[in-house]
């Protein structure tokens, strides 16, 4: 309910009734706000102009409106942080919501039928297909040895192996620019499956979305035995893009770089591609990576 | 238009509208949640929900008040989930320290007080008074909009905006005077912070 809601002219009363004159501070009390902030009609302002010529207590509390304002008027505004905005463009770039919802609208009544019927079947045919290709995958991975024999190629021949370097170690000299229940939004960000790893010595710390090779990657930081260990997860064109990483796949290797302190090893996900960073050597990754399961 | 197009095209438009507001929104959600990271959860959320919606805005002209709405909207939802509550003063004591000051001493200017007080003090008087007053006031007077435009993003009528402004700065002022005289007698805390919530409850309305 509004506590007030007369914003015309307060009431005229006789100056010697002390009740109404108390009842008409009242209501300016209520009205002074809105007169400093310019608020109220230009009928309403002339008497609150006249009435503070002569009223002491009226124009204290009119100071006291101004002076707020002003004070609050100088408060500075922080900047958001970068983590922020890369996380809210890679949340739009990647989640179409807007533009399949505004599309429907377009089609005419029995055109929509019809493509309605049709999208029916083909979203049927390509549920059927999908089930078959998430089961194929499933047996694949199911059956693929836990420890799967690991290529080393120098870090510069691989761009993505040098880039995923270049942010762990960023990131390493700072805060981390996420939250373990940010999880949550970085999978509805991307448009492929994160998978975090499991295992009873791996603690998710953070989650985050970057950038590698200017396409929308996940970052999951995790404490392992008092070690930091980042998890890259992108898209399988990005990370079949180099030859070199086809050849190992296709080989049923794994392929790792060692650079300075820092290995990385990548091996191929269901439906992404997965990179490990520590700073640790390629044989302690890759035991690691043999000893988690995802989910 | 082809789809790609037309994604494209939506995703400059939001970004171009949308990311000019962020450094507001966030230091209003800070405001609220006490915490940068909190703060940043929020506006995120809130970035998202209005890309789900950009269609609903039909006046580009008002997206800064399309988005302080959708951002009061994830705050109420956090505060519910999350069953946070701010710890309130007596909103009585606070109004008779403001009556004391505006019929008391003559000599004593309250501008000059508050144009001294520190960001700290300030924002710790802003947090003892009840959420809606604090909102009305800080709508106004840090983040510039008009009445009408707080009626909106609050759901409220006019009427209720002004009167919870003008009341919340009374308020305001009855916590910055109670602060003062808290360091003049050497109390660490800038306002006592006895909590008084159930009584404070339902008079923001």
């Amino acid at each position: 309910m509004s506590e007030f809601t007369n914003t015309g002219a307060f009431p005229a009363v006789r100056p010697d009734d002390d009740a109404e004159r108390e009842a008409r501070h009242q209501v300016l009390a209520t009205l002074l706000g809105a007169y400093a902030d310019g608020e109220v009609p230009t009928e309403t302002a002339s008497q609150i102009d006249a009435h503070l010529l002569g009223c002491v207590r009226c124009r204290r509390e009119f100071d006291v409106h101004r002076s707020i304002r002003a004070r609050l008027e100088l408060e500075s505004i922080a900047p958001a942080t970068a983590a922020l905005r890369d996380r809210i463009i890679a949340g739009i770039n990647t989640t179409p919501i807007a533009l399949v919802r505004a599309s429907s609208p377009d089609q005419a009544g029995s055109f929509r039928g019809r493509v309605a019927s049709r999208s029916a079947r083909a979203l049927a045919a390509l549920a059927v297909a999908a089930v078959m290709l998430t089961g194929l995958m499933w047996w694949r991975r199911s059956h693929e040895p836990a420890s799967a024999p690991v290529t080393v190629v120098a870090e510069l021949s691989v761009v993505l192996f040098s880039e995923v370097l270049d942010d762990y170690r960023r990131v390493t000299a700072t805060e981390l620019p996420g939250r373990s229940r940010d999880l949550a939004t970085v999978r509805a960000a991307l448009p492929f499956p994160v998978r975090a790893l499991v295992s009873p010595e791996l603690r998710l710390l953070a989650a985050w979305t970057t950038d590698l090779r200017g396409e929308p990657a996940a970052v999951l930081a995790y404490r392992w035995n008092d070690q930091l260990i980042l998890q890259y997860v992108v898209s399988e064109q990005l990370l079949f893009r180099p030859a070199e990483v086809r050849r190992a796949f296709a080989d049923g290797h794994r392929l790792a770089a060692r650079s300075g302190a820092q290995s990385v090893i990548a091996w191929p996900a269901s439906a992404s591609g997965e990179l490990l960073v520590a700073d640790l050597s390629v044989n302690a990754l890759a035991s690691l990576r043999a000893s988690v399961n995802d989910r | 238009m082809p789809a790609d197009s037309r994604l494209a095209d939506r995703q400059a438009r939001f970004q171009t509208l949308v990311l000019p507001h962020l450094d507001r929104l966030s230091g209003f959600a800070r405001r609220r949640t006490g915490s940068i990271g909190d703060a940043e959860d929020v506006v995120q959320d809130a970035c998202m929900r209005a890309w789900g919606a950009f269609d609903e805005l039909r006046d580009e002209t008002c997206v800064r008040a399309w988005l302080y709405r959708i951002v009061r909207t994830v705050l109420s939802d956090s505060l519910k989930k999350e069953g946070r509550r701010r710890q309130l003063v007596s909103i009585t004591r606070l109004e008779d320290a403001h009556e004391a000051m505006v019929g008391g001493d003559p000599d004593f200017a309250f501008s000059e007080v508050v144009g001294r007080i520190d960001r700290e003090v300030l924002h710790a008087a802003l947090a003892t008074i009840p959420e809606d007053f604090a909102v009305a006031v800080e709508l106004h007077d840090i983040d510039g909009f008009k009445y009408h435009e707080i009626a909106e993003i609050t759901a409220v009528p006019i009427g209720t905006v002004m009167s919870r402004i003008s009341r919340g700065r009374r308020l305001l002022a009855g916590a910055i005077v109670e602060s003062r005289a808290a360091w003049a007698l050497g109390a660490h805390a800038p306002v006592d912070p006895r909590v008084t919530s159930l009584r404070l409850r339902g008079k923001g309305a």
